[in-house]
């Protein structure tokens, strides 16, 4: 495709808009509105209901399309089948899309290679966002083709996508070196792209999850210049998001009731009012007591062995302080300030875990702990004490507001932090996706469906009155035996988990030398 | 115009809206479907409930047939169709017809057939009823655009 400077920088100007999509879904209901969602976020888009269309469509020209979305449950086909073909044909970014937010369903999206797992009923705040997915993943193919190369290529392909990248606007010139980070001082960072993946996941379930040693999976996965390093962090990385992912599960079922209650009792106060007082006072003040639960954060998780190499992961990188674990330190050396604010959440985590769904938080605390990795010492966290101080109330403010925007369906709350700052720490070199990103979440399961906290979410209709105002007017089922069962099964907010484990699992992918450029909280690593 | 009427039949209009909402008949999503309607699609909620109305008919009616015989029930497929019924529900905003196949969901993870027959009956209950109510708001929406007048804006909150 070859197109001329002014053409390219036109395409760049207008995107988003006009992405193409292609949306499946065998529900005529769903498709028709997910079709003027789409239209409304100025998207062009193709739909069908088969699955079978969609993928002859997609082999006819795959590059007839920029993104994908596809329901999960379909008749004809498995979403889950589609989503790998299309992964592994085309590579195309894939959002799935489900009524199921069960997370079983939401790590097999994952592992299929889904950018992100949307819920029904989906909202156009959500469908505003997906962009980013097609730009993350064409930035994952210029790297790739790097990786593969040694060097910088000065491919046209990548070229083009590259331009709808405003970072890269000014280095049109450069175009021969582009894949030269300019800030690279560091070796060449090892981009687990989908494939990459795919043989470390392979070689992953060949061994078993339990016995996955780095020396061996890198011996099956059999990747030139890949190291025993590479591996190693990436090993780390996977089971930390696997364990999270099987620890909230276990912990929804622990805290339902009181969560969802606790949602329905305060969503009426609004979202910032509700979420912002209680994050406060977790986070205010109390260093020390996140200090102390960040260290005990690995033990009461149990992990085991995943606990023995992720506290070898968390070991400081920088040459002050002593260390387990070799290579993390590549990966982990460029890494912006975000750590601060991911320790403060982490605190307001610990707190919040009584109280509200902890699955929210999990991710900014595995977030951090994935990318920071003195918090968990904590002769380090004492030298941080005055950083959280001035960081603490705007960054719990915007984590309460992520906190709310993924366990409550509250159509407006939208800033996502912790996407915000994930992204960033592994791939900063597109600030696109950072410090110009709206406010919108982008988490990686969004959770509306709930049957009473939907209601719940607007202040007129409040669930509890619901329930005494027209437990008459129900049929045969009472209202509060409807209710019940919305709440024992609807309560449950695994989007920010999902949410999370998609940033994961894309900062696995995208792993990419960052240099800092926050500019808060001076916190610096030597 | 007789801007009385159209007055009245505005406020009529509104304070059924209104009530449906306390009623618990729609939520939100379907607030958001009403936003996305505009000149360029005029009819946009009403084709989508439309869709949703037909769905809802021929998911229950597969369902019974699943339902019918006690002693070989597909429960398979009573479940692929509560799903299926749940996420267009969702998605259009009934909330009520949601509620009920939340809990036939549960009756079918248990493969309680009884419990299952009772929640289909009740979800075309739901549904049947939906499609009533909101006939008669679509009613008062051309009887207002009939007389003159505007569909007013109707603020849930």
């Amino acid at each position: 495709m070859t197109m001329t400077i002014e053409q390219e920088i036109e395409v760049l100007d207008q995107f988003p808009i006009g992405m193409r999509v292609l949306a499946v879904d065998d529900d005529q209901t769903c498709l028709r509105i997910l079709q003027t969602l789409l239209h409304r976020c100025q998207y062009h888009v193709t739909t069908t209901n088969q699955a079978q269309t969609a993928l002859e469509m997609l082999r006819e020209n795959k590059n007839k399309f920029d993104l994908v979305i596809s329901d999960v449950d379909m008749p004809d086909m498995d979403g889950f089948k589609l989503l790998e073909l299309v992964g592994l044909e085309m590579d195309l970014p894939v959002i799935m899309l489900s009524a199921h937010s069960d997370p079983k369903y939401v790590m097999k999206g994952v592992k299929h290679g889904a950018c992100d797992y949307l819920l029904k009923p989906v909202r156009i705040e959500e469908l505003k966002n997906i962009w980013q997915h097609v730009v993350r993943k064409s930035k994952l193919k210029k790297n790739k083709s790097s990786v593969s190369n040694g060097t910088g290529n000065s491919d046209k392909a990548n070229n083009n996508r590259k331009r709808k990248e405003q970072y890269e606007e000014e280095e049109e010139e450069e175009r021969g070196n582009e894949n030269d980070d300019p800030t690279a001082q560091k070796k060449p960072r090892v981009l687990w792209t989908h494939e990459l993946h795919n043989k470390f996941l392979a070689a992953v379930d060949h061994l078993g999850v339990e016995k996955a040693v780095p020396k061996k999976i890198l011996d099956l996965m059999n990747v030139d210049k890949l190291t025993r390093e590479n591996v190693a962090s990436h090993l780390q990385k996977f089971r930390v998001a696997l364990k999270k992912v099987s620890d909230e599960a276990n912990q929804q079922a622990n805290r339902v009731a009181i969560d969802s209650h606790l949602m329905q009792m305060t969503s009426h106060k609004g979202v910032g009012g509700f979420y912002h007082h209680r994050a406060i006072p977790v986070g205010s003040g109390q260093f020390h007591g996140g200090a102390t639960m960040m260290r005990h954060y690995p033990s009461n998780r149990n992990l085991g062995r995943v606990n023995s190499l992720a506290g070898g992961m968390f070991q400081p990188v920088s040459s002050s302080f002593p260390r387990n674990h070799n290579d993390g330190g590549n990966i982990l050396q460029g890494l912006p300030l975000p750590p601060l604010e991911e320790l403060q959440i982490n605190k307001a985590y610990q707190s919040f875990n009584s109280q509200q769904n902890s699955l929210m938080v999990a991710p900014n605390n595995l977030l951090l702990l994935e990318g920071h990795p003195q918090s968990s010492s904590p002769s380090l966290n004492q030298g941080f004490s005055p950083h959280f101080e001035i960081n603490n109330n705007k960054r719990l403010e915007h984590w309460s507001n992520t906190v709310l925007s993924t366990n409550m369906p509250q159509r407006n709350v939208h800033s996502k932090p912790d996407t915000l700052e994930w992204t960033t720490f592994c791939d900063s070199a597109s600030p696109l996706v950072n410090p110009n990103l709206d406010t919108s979440s982008t988490s990686f399961c969004r959770n509306t469906d709930f049957g009473s906290s939907n209601a719940a979410q607007t202040d007129f209709f409040h669930p509890l009155q619901m329930n005494q105002q027209h437990a008459s007017n129900w049929g045969p089922m009472t209202e509060a035996q409807l209710f019940r069962n919305c709440d024992s099964k609807e309560g449950l907010h695994m989007a920010s988990d999902a949410g999370s484990l998609d940033d994961i699992v894309n900062s696995l992918m995208t792993q990419e030398q960052s240099p800092t450029d926050f500019s808060e909280g001076g916190w610096v690593m030597v | 115009m007789n801007t009385i009427v159209v007055a009245q039949l505005q406020r009529q209009f509104q304070d059924y809206m209104v009530s449906l909402y306390q009623q618990g008949y729609l939520d939100n999503q379907f607030t958001e479907l009403r936003k996305l309607q505009d000149e360029g699609s005029p009819d946009f909620v009403a084709e989508v409930v439309s869709l949703f109305f037909d769905d809802c008919a021929k998911l229950i009616n597969d369902m019974s047939i699943s339902l019918e015989r006690p002693d070989h029930v597909d429960f398979k497929q009573v479940d692929s169709g509560v799903h299926q019924l749940k996420g267009s529900s969702s998605s259009v905003g009934a909330r009520r017809v949601k509620n009920v196949c939340i809990a036939f969901k549960e009756c079918c993870d248990v493969q309680n057939r009884e419990g299952c027959l009772r929640c289909l009956q009740q979800v075309d209950y739901e549904y049947k009823m939906l499609k009533t109510k909101l006939q008669d708001l679509f009613n008062l929406e051309q009887q207002i655009l009939q007389a003159g007048g505007t569909i007013p804006q109707v603020d849930i909150n």
